[in-house]
């Protein structure tokens, strides 16, 4: 079946099983910023802001997308960039691998909390795990780059 | 998970027809989903019946089917009513991304053993809605199931309690290995116990024993406390053993009912 999508503002007909996730139909319609992770919802790699909210790409049903506004790390761009200097000032971007969910997930907490504590800022992104950083690097980017943007 | 046929319907009384009279399937969150390999013939989507809301409605807290755990997690309402306890009950549960997927309905209708979520219904004394109207209360529901196709509509809590939820977990996404929740509610108390690893239940003996003294002494909470580890019954699986989560218990169950006595 046909479906309509709405990606990083632009409109898409995509076709999809029922029973398909939304990663795979991304991937598909050639959105291949979006990562496949785990594939079992644990990991966040695989994260896109849903009507603005952060969702698991691969455990939300591609169907229920219908008609709704996407956002990959390509429609946020401008915003990503920005923070991943301060990623790369830290040393906290490695393999790189997590970076699309991950930036997704910290632009989606700033629009959420106007002033996010250390400890509110690990619960937000408990969900986006990172094999290479050890975490550290990313919290003191994501304060310095929260800190920057309160200037 | 393969679905043949996707149905979403615009009316309550349509998706009961699709499940009851078409042998549809209703989906919730739909996050377990791909972990399926069933095929399922037709699929029918809860998502634009007006299942998302927590408001407050004939003298109780109304949850809608399709309210996720994150809109748990966040609502102003239950935290003016309950503290953080849906706070603390869903938010070890993976990620933020997951719990803006996730549904309360979806929840109950598995009647999953590893549930938080049901855990803290049951010691709510909560009540499960379902349409057209048939109300049973969640506890029930989740240890008999329910006969025939089915469709919740809704989950019904009382307007306020003093409760308390706690877990144990190896790491931090996982599946509790253990949980817990008490509940001072209409003059009563009332325990709960999940993943055991089998679906919660309420501990009938340890709620006799407090009685309806809402500030029970150490000594009577710590009687509850094993007497809610004997009574139940636990099992073993790659997370803990049967004893192992007979061993914890009692410290959880005490620390919930000191928490809500104060």
């Amino acid at each position: 079946m046909i479906i309509t999508l709405y990606i990083n503002g632009k409109k898409e007909s995509v076709e999809c099983q029922p029973g398909e996730m939304l990663t795979e139909v991304l991937r598909r319609a050639g959105y291949v910023e979006v990562k496949k992770g785990c594939d079992t919802g644990n990991c966040g790699v695989c994260t896109v802001l849903l009507e603005g909210k952060p969702v698991l790409s691969c455990s939300y049903l591609a169907i229920r997308a219908d008609g709704k506004q996407i956002t990959t790390i390509q429609g946020a761009a401008k915003e990503a960039e920005e923070f991943a200097h301060f990623l790369t000032a830290e040393g906290a971007d490695q393999c790189g691998f997590c970076a699309p969910g991950f930036a997704l997930t910290v632009l989606a907490m700033k629009k959420e909390l106007p002033n996010p504590s250390e400890g509110e800022i690990r619960h937000y992104l408990a969900g986006n795990l990172c094999r290479c950083s050890g975490y550290e690097g990313q919290i003191r980017a994501i304060k310095k780059y929260l800190e920057a943007e309160h200037a | 998970m393969e679905i043949l046929e996707f149905a979403r319907p615009h009316t309550l009384d349509e998706a009961l027809h699709l499940v009851r009279d078409r042998h549809g399937t209703a989906i919730g969150g739909a996050a377990w989903l791909r972990m399926n390999t069933k095929t399922m013939p037709l699929g029918v989507d809860l998502s634009e019946l007006g299942l998302d809301y927590i408001r407050e409605a004939n003298g109780s807290i109304e949850i809608g089917a399709m309210t996720t755990y994150r809109e748990l997690e966040t609502s102003p309402l239950l935290e003016a009513r309950f503290g953080a306890l849906f706070r603390n009950t869903v938010s070890h549960i993976v990620g933020i991304q997951l719990r803006n997927i996730i549904t309360v309905g979806g929840t109950l209708a598995g009647r999953y053993g590893f549930s938080d979520l049901n855990t803290t219904l049951c010691a709510l004394g909560a009540k499960v809605v379902f349409y057209p109207g048939k109300i049973a209360d969640v506890a029930s529901f989740i240890q008999d199931g329910e006969e025939g196709p089915f469709l919740i509509e809704k989950v019904l809590l009382p307007v306020s309690a003093r409760a308390s939820y706690q877990q144990m977990r190896i790491t931090a996404n996982d599946f509790p290995i253990i949980n817990a929740a008490a509940a001072w509610t209409d003059s009563s108390w009332r325990i709960a116990v999940g993943s055991r690893p089998a679906a919660s239940r309420l501990c009938k003996k340890a709620m006799v024993l407090l009685g309806n003294e809402p500030y029970p002494s150490d000594e009577k909470i710590g009687q509850a406390a094993v007497a809610a580890a004997e009574e139940l019954q636990f099992g073993s699986d790659i997370r803990a053993s049967a004893e192992y989560r007979r061993e914890i218990l009692p410290a959880l169950v005490r620390r919930a009912l000191m928490e809500v006595r104060g």
